[in-house]
């Protein structure tokens, strides 16, 4: 059991299994209401039930902003930074908790107090609490550690994130940053002087911090409202471009700053399509440093104009606001926005968004056009088969009358199991098209027996068996029905 | 060339081929320069003609276009120097506002506390245009900031501009000298010094406004028809309500009228064009608010009012003359008339120029701006090279055959040399009248030494085609040198843009010895710092040269701006600089003042910095205040400012001093000078131990250049207005506790 002490994040983001092959596998969480507890509940969903005796292992993680709260709130430019972490000794569960231990990881070893719980054990920059037995549920009780810690803390009170999607090819990114240094507040006043010769001074103060954009940005600016922001540094990294990014001044406790970045992006990264329909997979959030806390968040995605029929599929909930319309390059009916919002997001939020043109509804219409080309490449094989019967006829040669069977048999095997296969994914899409490819499968095999009966009827003919006479009546008959067959199936993919 | 000596007949093929290919070069001049012997071209049918010439004006366009853009490329898109922050800011206003709202903005972040009026205290034209191109791309949905339509405004001005000098010089000359002047004023350092990229200021649309009308006037004069009179008036009003330079048209035409009545050179046309120029251009510039009844009040232009009654005057006995017999008497009566008005004439004009005499030496305010010192003849050569020289043969030309619009040419060109040769600003309205002249000087040159061979193509009347041959080396060799000079000029051109007229100035570039660039930006640094970490009501105290850049760049309240329009008051800001802290905090407390912010050049060798421009504080503070500030303090007994040791105690102890060089004491920025040695002065600091009772610093930037104070408040009053103790720790148990 891992008690994972963020250094400032608040909410609960998502809950692992591991199971016996430490294959980690994402369990679904909900949040729930227990009558009669506050705090935030969650119902975890387990890939199957638990049988009684089982065991599981669960490793949970969790997430919190704004949790250590700087001690003194004002400190002056050569002092060090202090914080206050205030948390619980125990698990906070529903359940029972057998065994526990708390362990407690501090940025520094410099310790001012701790609760004494337990009596923990101390070791460098680690407090270890426990272990605890038999801890009934819900019990609290108020953990408290005050230690130095000179980490930047850096929060983004808000940010505002524009991809804007150009079907020349281009994704524009844009996100407007606010930046606030949100530990102890200085106090008096801030020296040049000392800030450049002595090394400890404003400690705690941010002077640059890195930010990892995609690797296929390109043309990437920095600025703000006044212009260029000239100090900042572009690394080109294989998987990555990394860029160094120092505001206009060092941030201390209670400075803010506000910039603007932007690139470019190529679209086929990001940007996938069948037909005319599109589906952009791109990140909701993006770095911006590491371990970055976001309180508010605004995205707006602007589509090309035209875009039509938009669905947007997110790994969490966002409060999606009304789609605006957004003009520029000459447009006359403005390109649809979506605008989402969300508040207090950390950064293990960094994941896709998926948006427009349903996605399942997309990978539907790929299958179909999988089944359509081999339903016909299906239909195909019979005609190079009455071919072959055809040469048969004339050459009186059994051998191709044979190879002629063996391949239409070989081929259309493989055919039929790769249809078979695309007709069991279509089920687990959950799409009706199912039933119809189905039926074409039917009437398929009905084709395949008349198709070998009329082979068997020639070679029946050949050898005298047969009178030419009632072969051709046969004949006549099978490939009437044939044909009937055929338009039935031509009908059902017309229909897909 | 006639005197040129005849070389010997066995030359002649020589010559003939030598003759061809002056031939050529006539040609390329035409392609290159817009040469002037363009007109004398009999061969080429009209439709070619008017071809080179829409592409000769394209091209000038471009080169002026791209040769101003030397800032975007090194630094960026970015407002310039001072006042284009308050243009740009104000147009910003009126982009997001609209124009009534921009009509009757009150800035209350400027002069504190009394604010600034700003619709009426501005000439709109600038930001209005700016505005109105904005307006119109976003109304197409072409997304552009409004930003880099006020930085790539005055470039496309410059484009217009040369063609209207175009037009101009047409109608003063011919085709070819126009194309030459277009391509002169497109690329001349004279205008390029106020019409960068970025420089958004005035002047930049005003040189087209100003040469447009001209045109429209000339035009005017020598049709004698209305309608060129109502454009003329038109142009002037958008002249009126671009620049305050529109007083020098107002007085310029007046005079052109005036001589041209002296000349006994008066027509209808004249009598028209004036009448209506008059009325109808100063009911139109009466409609711009800033102006508003100056027209008829103010001495400089009561001498459009006067050559106006003479005008009417003049028509008048004309009138009578025609009805009359009595000869003498009306001769004799004129002469009393005129003489009259010429001496009221004159005497508006000495009472108006003795007036701002009289401000430039009493006024140390507007003696402290640079831009408002006498020109030296560097600059003369400077910004306009080889034209500075050519113009007189130019002047020469027209006055030799004088008509009514060369008249006015000439006038323009005097004029405009005084009026340089008193302000170095004033280069500005030298130059467009320069460009013109040195066109047709070299149009000139170029047709007599281009124009005979064309002649001897064609069967020459006269029959001496010896003496035509003579002359032929020496054709070859007087326009091989003027080319030469044509771009001699062109290089220097562009040298002197990029070299001296390019810098932001905002943002400042060092280079290192393997020639990599250090940005310093220390400016936006600290007025970014101002605009975000302080209150949004903050008021900042600043020396009036960064009044415009604090509002435009850091949004926060100034005591004093570039709009110098209240003594008093800078000379306010200036006593609390040049007094002791104790002093200068009452002063600041009475004002409000929350921070001040100065500008030190000591760490870097910046030479514009407040410690040098100190003496002007002192001087304007000793205007108003002659009892507390007296500029001989400053002062070392020898008479010398000095800054180290050997300085005035006064000055060792006053505000600003002490404001640029807190803690610099303690720094010692190389090995072979002790600590706190001042690169900009050479000197190292007389007070090392600087301690504030009443300020502390607040921000200064990576490379000093900007050091911002706070203003503390009463110590006593703080505690009075104590609140009971609160600590930001509120426990987090409901929400740190961890659930599940």
């Amino acid at each position: 059991m891992q008690s994972l002490i963020g250094v400032m994040l608040m909410k609960f983001v998502l809950g692992q299994v591991k199971g016996e092959e430490e294959e980690e596998n994402t369990l679904e969480v909900r949040e729930t209401k227990v009558k009669g507890k506050s705090g935030k509940f969650f119902t975890v969903k387990l890939p199957s039930p638990l049988v009684p005796g089982a065991k599981i292992r669960v490793s949970v993680e969790m997430v919190f902003t704004h949790v250590l709260q700087p001690y003194p709130t004002h400190i002056t430019q050569a002092e060090k930074q202090f914080v206050v972490f205030e948390g619980n000794h125990y698990f906070y569960s529903p359940y029972p908790t057998k065994t526990q231990t708390t362990r407690v990881k501090l940025a520094s070893r410099n310790i001012e107090s701790y609760t004494k719980l337990g009596n923990p054990s101390r070791s460098e920059d680690m407090l270890e609490y426990g272990p605890f037995k038999d801890i009934p549920p819900y019990s609290q009780d108020t953990l408290k550690v005050h230690y130095e810690n000179n980490s930047p803390f850096l929060t983004i009170t808000s940010m505002t994130r524009v991809i804007e999607v150009s079907h020349w090819g281009n994704i524009a990114v844009e996100e407007t940053v606010d930046l606030k240094h949100t530990g102890a507040v200085l106090k008096g006043p801030f020296s040049r002087y000392d800030y450049q010769r002595q090394p400890d001074s404003g400690i705690s103060s941010v002077k640059s911090f890195k930010t990892i954009l995609p690797a296929a940005a390109q043309d990437v600016y920095y600025r703000d409202e006044i212009g260029n922001i000239s100090t900042s540094h572009l690394l080109i990294l294989d998987d990555s471009v990394e860029m160094e990014i120092r505001p206009r001044f060092p941030l201390f406790g209670g400075w803010k700053t506000h910039y603007i970045i932007g690139y470019n992006l190529p679209s086929y990264e990001y940007l996938y399509n069948l037909g005319d329909q599109y589906a952009l997979k791109m990140r909701f959030v993006d770095h911006v440093f590491d371990e970055q806390v976001t309180d508010s968040l605004t995205v707006k995605i602007i589509l090309p104009e035209g875009a039509k029929n938009i669905h947007v599929d997110s790994p969490y909930e966002i409060n999606r606001a009304a789609d605006e319309l957004h003009y520029t390059y000459l447009d006359t009916f403005g390109r649809p926005v979506i605008v989402a919002h969300k508040n207090n997001m950390v950064e293990q939020h960094i994941q896709d968004v998926v948006d427009p043109a349903a996605e399942a509804r997309m990978k539907v219409a790929c299958i179909t056009e999988q089944v359509l080309t081999l339903v016909n490449k299906r239909l195909g094989l019979y005609r190079h088969f009455d071919e072959a019967v055809n040469k048969y006829k004339q050459s009186r040669d059994i051998s191709t009358l044979n190879s002629g069977k063996k391949t239409l048999e070989t081929e259309h095997k493989v055919l039929t199991s790769e249809i078979a296969s695309l007709q069991s994914k279509l089920k687990t899409e959950g799409s009706d098209l199912c039933d119809k490819v189905s039926e074409i499968q039917k009437l398929d095999s009905q084709v395949k027996e008349l198709v070998l009966k009329s082979s068997v009827e020639a070679e029946r003919l050949v050898a005298g068996k047969l009178k030419k006479d009632t072969y051709i009546e046969n004949e006549k008959l099978h490939s009437n029905k044939r044909q009937e067959l055929v338009t039935k199936i031509d009908n059902i993919l017309d229909a897909l | 060339m006639a005197e040129h000596s005849g070389p010997d007949s066995g030359k002649h093929k020589a010559n003939h081929a030598n003759a061809n290919s002056a031939a050529l070069l006539h040609g390329r001049a035409g392609a290159g320069t817009g040469a002037g012997g363009l007109s004398g071209g009999l061969s080429q049918p009209a439709g070619w003609q008017s071809l080179l010439s829409f592409t000769i004006l394209f091209l000038a366009w471009l080169a002026g276009f791209s040769s101003r853009l030397f800032a975007v490329i090194r630094f960026e898109s970015i407002i310039h120097e001072f006042d284009p922050w308050f243009n740009y800011r104000s147009t910003h206003h009126l982009a997001s506002h609209g124009f009534y709202e921009f009509l009757n903005w009150f800035d209350e972040r400027a002069w504190y506390p009394l604010g600034r009026i700003v619709g009426g205290t501005v000439y709109p034209g600038l930001m209005v245009t700016a505005g109105l191109i904005h307006w119109i791309l976003n109304m197409l949905n072409i997304t552009v900031h409004i930003r880099d339509v006020c930085v790539f405004l005055a470039p496309v001005f410059s484009g217009l501009t040369a063609i209207s000098t175009f037009l101009l010089t047409r109608e003063l000359w011919n085709q070819g000298a126009g194309l030459l002047a277009a391509c002169f004023i497109a690329i001349v350092p004279g205008y390029i010094s106020r019409s960068v990229a970025g420089s958004f200021d005035n002047e930049g649309i005003a040189i087209f406004a100003l040469q447009f009308t001209y045109y429209l006037w000339v035009k005017s004069v020598k049709t004698g028809s209305v309608f060129w009179t109502i454009c003329c008036c038109l142009s002037y009003f958008y002249m009126v309500s671009a620049w305050g330079g529109y007083v020098f048209i107002i007085n310029l035409i007046p005079l052109h009228v005036f001589v041209l009545l002296l000349m006994q050179r008066y027509s209808r046309r004249v009598y028209i064009a004036y009448s209506t120029f008059y009325i109808v251009g100063l009911i139109l510039s009466m409609q711009i608010p800033f102006v508003g009844f100056q027209p008829i009040r103010t001495s400089e232009h009561m001498a459009a009012a006067g050559v106006f009654a003479l005008l009417q005057a003049y028509a008048f006995l004309q009138y009578l003359r025609d009805r009359l017999t009595k000869q003498e008497f009306q001769t004799l009566f004129f002469l009393g008339v005129s003489l009259a008005a010429g001496i009221v004439f004159l005497s508006v004009i000495y009472l108006t120029y003795t007036g701002e005499w009289y401000a430039k030496i009493h006024i140390p305010i507007i003696a402290s701006v640079s831009e408002h010192q006498p020109t030296t003849w560097v600059s003369f050569f400077f910004d306009l090279h080889i034209l500075v020289c050519t113009f007189p043969a130019g002047l020469w030309f027209c006055i030799k055959n004088i008509n009514d619009e060369r008249v006015f040419v000439a006038l323009y060109a005097i004029s405009a040399v005084y009026f340089a040769g008193v302000m170095v600003r004033l280069m500005l309205t030298l130059t467009p009248v320069v460009c013109m002249l040195s066109a047709i000087a070299f149009s000139n040159v170029f047709e007599h030494y281009l124009g005979d061979d064309m002649k001897r193509e064609n069967p020459p009347v006269e029959d001496s085609s010896d003496e035509d041959d003579k002359r032929n080396p020496g054709n070859l060799i007087v326009t091989m040198l003027m080319l030469m000079l044509l771009m001699m000029f062109a290089v220097h051109c562009t040298w002197v843009t990029s070299n001296a007229y390019s810098s932001p100035s905002v943002v400042l570039a060092s280079y290192n010895h393997d020639g990599t660039r250090n940005i310093l930006d220390d400016f936006r640094e600290a007025y970014y710092w101002l605009r975000q970490n302080t209150d949004e009501h903050a008021r900042v105290m600043s020396w009036w040269d960064y009044g415009y850049q604090i509002a435009g760049m850091a949004n926060r309240t100034t005591l004093v701006d570039n709009n110098t329009w209240n003594n008093s008051h800078i000379a306010l800001v200036g006593k609390a600089m040049s007094s002791n802290e104790t002093a200068a905090y009452e002063i600041m407390r009475s004002l409000d003042v929350d921070y001040v912010l100065i500008i030190f050049g000591g760490v870097i060798g910046y030479s514009g910095d407040d410690i040098n421009k100190f003496l002007w504080m002192v001087r304007i503070a000793e205007g108003e205040h002659p009892k507390d500030i007296r500029e001989s303090d400053y002062f070392t007994p020898q008479g010398e400012f000095r800054v180290d040791k050997a300085g005035s105690p006064t000055l060792l102890n006053c505000l600003m001093y002490k404001m640029s060089y807190y803690r610099f004491g303690e720094m010692q920025l190389d090995f072979r000078t002790p600590p706190g040695f001042d690169r900009t002065r050479n000197a190292e600091i007389g007070n090392k131990d600087i301690k504030f009772k009443h300020l502390e610093e607040a921000f200064t930037s990576e490379h000093w250049l900007v050091r911002i104070y706070k203003v503390k408040k009463l110590d006593n009053r703080e505690t009075l207005d104590h609140k009971p103790r609160v600590t930001n720790i509120v426990p987090k148990q409901k929400t740190a506790v961890l659930d599940l």
